[in-house]
């Protein structure tokens, strides 16, 4: 017997097959919303920052006409920075759930602005978003185990198994055929969706590739787990319960334990401790002596040591440079917050390696631009981006330049990293 | 009764022309321990070409676990099975290859009709058959042309059980093992599939089939062997065109039956088993 006619025939029998047919429906409709709904969300974000370029370049224009000194500008003119979405965010939201993506920043203390977030549904937040990487992480399994863990055991319940294996002129290559075709089906279902989403959304031909075979090779894994389990001579709700049993753990109780532990072992300070010490550096300043302010701030900038602040009159230079000392009093905070964060996610990257759900999702998040590291390099190009404002600004200040409008068409633009890769 | 005697004579002379005493199953000495426990013990009959051996015995006897000893699905720890004079633990599949095996309530795919399995099983098993063919086999068993086409979820089960055995017809393996064929089927339709049974046997087959069912046995069968709690301790053989006696078969079974009732009850509650 041909290997063809061999497989023709499996390919028959699973094509009259109701259970498996109803499946690849429930994957391929699952799939299709989860890349909906990221599409839907990725262009939501895509719309909000093309408005509010738009509105941010409108709104200078309108503020320049009412400024008369350098001050005013570096107070009144906000700038806008963003993290564009990638192309293919769509599959995996990851960290854009949570961490900023967009800032209208001004020139006052940064430790205030860069924390600041849309503030969202909480409970949505918890249980995040249906994107592709959830579903492919979480839910591909289980639908894996309900289509394989029976396997041989559903045969044996009907009385068929030894029928089968007595007639089969290839009886180890039929259970592997059928399994074959059942997570070829499925796998099918669940991509076909992500190329169609990622044709839409232009996304790169390698990043598509790259994630599709994640994904198949993701399925293989849980497939073969399956296979060997559906081979094990015990009744079928054993076999079920045993490999629910593995999901779970590698699903919920490894990546639930590992942030338990690793949220009490790597401390981070509290975002709002942060804000605070800044607010209260900040509002001290007003009743403190200038020099206090001064002398910090020269320290990080002596070329302007030869500035003396006036004893009693308003001066933006003395106003700008407490705005700085309050980020600079916040900075080992804030830098303890960066780090703490930082081993935190390298510490989930290492588990993810016993979590199979977990590496999954990281991976997709990575090729879609949107996991920690993601996030806190659009941190990073924000604080990059505040400094060339202080770079630009400060000359003005201290050198008493005249106020020339035209040069505020010089100002610094951000330039979105992300934005670039794409 | 008449008729159905020189139908048989008729077969006997082509079973002589035919060469029919060929040995196309063989338990030699055959010993199968499950979980520790000895389920056959010496166990030796032989099935030829044409002739019908039917196992006889109660609840956990042996039968099937003799069935699938034959299949290769449980080796034996001591003794041989033979398919076709090869000894099965050297080759399973050229054994499974030689059988048609026909189990215990045949299930077959109930979300496909006769045809659609038929085609799903023959295509597993390598053979090529046409559509004529599967009609041709489902005439010989007497299964409606109409009902070809529903699902099997809608059949009875001996309807079912024709099916099965259109399906080790089509095969057309030189052995058939039928593991409680008429289990569950009405008069009628255990009546029909004696003749299908006969009719195979009288075509060539080797048929080693497994029953409780005395009278079916014995209508039936050329030979019946007795076993007894993995024993085989009686054999059975129709003489010339005399069927098996029922009523020998019958109180031997009974017998058996009887005393392992007794032996089942504990002595306590059992007075005449504590006297022996």
């Amino acid at each position: 017997m041909s290997a063809f006619k061999f497989v023709l025939n499996e390919l028959k029998f699973s094509a009259k097959d109701r259970t498996l047919l109803l499946w690849m429906a429930v994957v391929l409709g699952l799939s299709s919303l989860s890349v909906g709904f990221g599409l839907s969300e990725v262009h939501s974000q895509k719309k909000v920052i093309e408005n509010l370029i738009v509105s941010d370049r409108q709104d200078r224009i309108a503020e320049q006409g009412k400024l008369s000194d350098w001050g005013s500008a570096a107070y009144y003119n906000f700038h806008l920075t963003y993290n564009s979405p990638s192309g293919f965010a769509f599959a995996a939201l990851g960290q854009r759930d949570e961490q900023p993506w967009k800032h209208r920043i001004r020139m006052l203390a940064l430790e205030g602005q860069i924390y600041e977030r849309d503030v969202g549904n909480p409970s949505v937040t918890l249980i995040g978003r249906f994107d592709f990487s959830f579903l492919a992480s979480f839910v591909l399994p289980l639908v894996l185990i309900v289509l394989l863990y029976d396997l041989r055991a559903s045969e044996r319940t009907a009385g068929r198994y030894n029928l089968l294996e007595s007639t089969a002129a290839r009886p180890a290559s039929l259970w592997r055929l059928r399994a074959l075709i059942r997570v070829s089906a499925v796998s099918m279902c669940l991509l076909i969706p992500l190329v169609f989403a990622g044709w839409f959304a232009e996304t790169d031909f390698l990043t598509l590739l790259s994630a599709s075979t994640i994904v198949l090779a993701y399925a293989i894994f849980w497939s073969l787990v399956c296979y060997c389990f559906s081979a094990w001579r015990k009744s079928g709700s054993v076999i079920l319960m045993t490999l629910i049993g593995i999901w779970s753990v590698t699903a919920i109780v490894i990546p639930a334990s590992a942030r338990l532990i690793v949220d009490r072992t790597v401390a981070l300070p509290s975002g709002a401790d942060i804000l605070m010490l800044q607010r209260e550096a900040v509002n001290d300043a007003w009743d403190l002596p200038k020099d206090a302010t001064m002398k910090p701030f020269f320290e990080r900038h002596p070329q302007w040591a030869h500035y003396q602040p006036e004893k009693s009159a308003f001066e933006w230079q003395w106003f700008f440079a407490f705005q700085q000392v309050g980020d600079q009093k916040t900075e080992a905070l804030a830098n303890a917050y960066r780090d703490g964060r930082l081993q935190r996610d390298h510490i989930a990257a290492w588990v993810s390696l016993i979590a199979p759900p977990s590496l999954l999702e990281r991976s997709l998040q990575s090729l879609a631009n949107t996991d920690f590291n993601a996030s806190n390099r659009y941190e990073s190009e924000v604080r990059a981006f505040h400094r060339k404002l202080r770079e630009y600004y400060y000359p003005k200040f201290f050198n008493h330049e005249a106020f020339d409008k035209a040069a505020l068409e010089r100002l610094p633009e951000f330039n979105s990293g992300a934005q670039a890769a794409q | 009764m008449f008729g159905c005697n020189l139908e048989h004579r008729a077969t006997s002379v082509s079973q002589l022309l035919l060469g029919f005493n060929v040995l196309m199953l063989q338990a030699d000495s055959l010993h199968v321990v499950r979980s520790n426990k000895a389920v056959l013990n010496d166990i030796s009959f032989t099935v030829q070409r044409g002739e019908v051996y039917a196992l006889l015995g109660g609840n956990g006897a042996g039968k099937s676990t003799t069935l699938l000893s034959f299949l290769g699905f449980l080796l034996p720890s001591q003794g041989r099975v033979l398919v076709k004079d090869k000894d099965v633990g050297a080759d399973v599949m050229a054994a499974r290859r030689a059988i048609s095996y026909l189990p215990e309530s045949a299930s077959l795919y109930e979300h496909l009709n006769a045809i659609e399995n038929l085609q799903y099983f023959l295509g597993l098993a390598g053979v090529d058959v046409t559509l004529g063919d599967m009609d041709t086999v489902l005439d010989r068993v007497s299964l409606a042309p109409d009902a070809r086409k529903r699902n099997l979820r809608d059949y009875s089960k001996g309807m079912r059980q024709k099916v099965a055995i259109a399906l080790a017809m089509l095969r057309n393996s030189d052995i058939l093992l039928l593991d409680e064929p008429t289990s569950g089927l009405d008069p009628n339709a255990i009546d029909e599939l004696h003749r299908i049974i006969r009719g195979l046997a009288d075509a060539g087959k080797a048929i080693l089939m497994v029953t409780h069912d005395v009278y079916g046995a014995c209508q039936v069968a050329d030979r019946i062997g007795l076993l007894h709690s993995g024993n085989l301790v009686g054999e059975f053989v129709a003489q010339g065109d005399d069927r098996i006696d029922t009523n020998a078969v019958h109180t031997a079974f009974a017998s058996k039956a009887n005393s392992s009732s007794l032996l089942s009850n504990p002595p306590s509650s059992n007075p005449q088993l504590s006297k022996v």
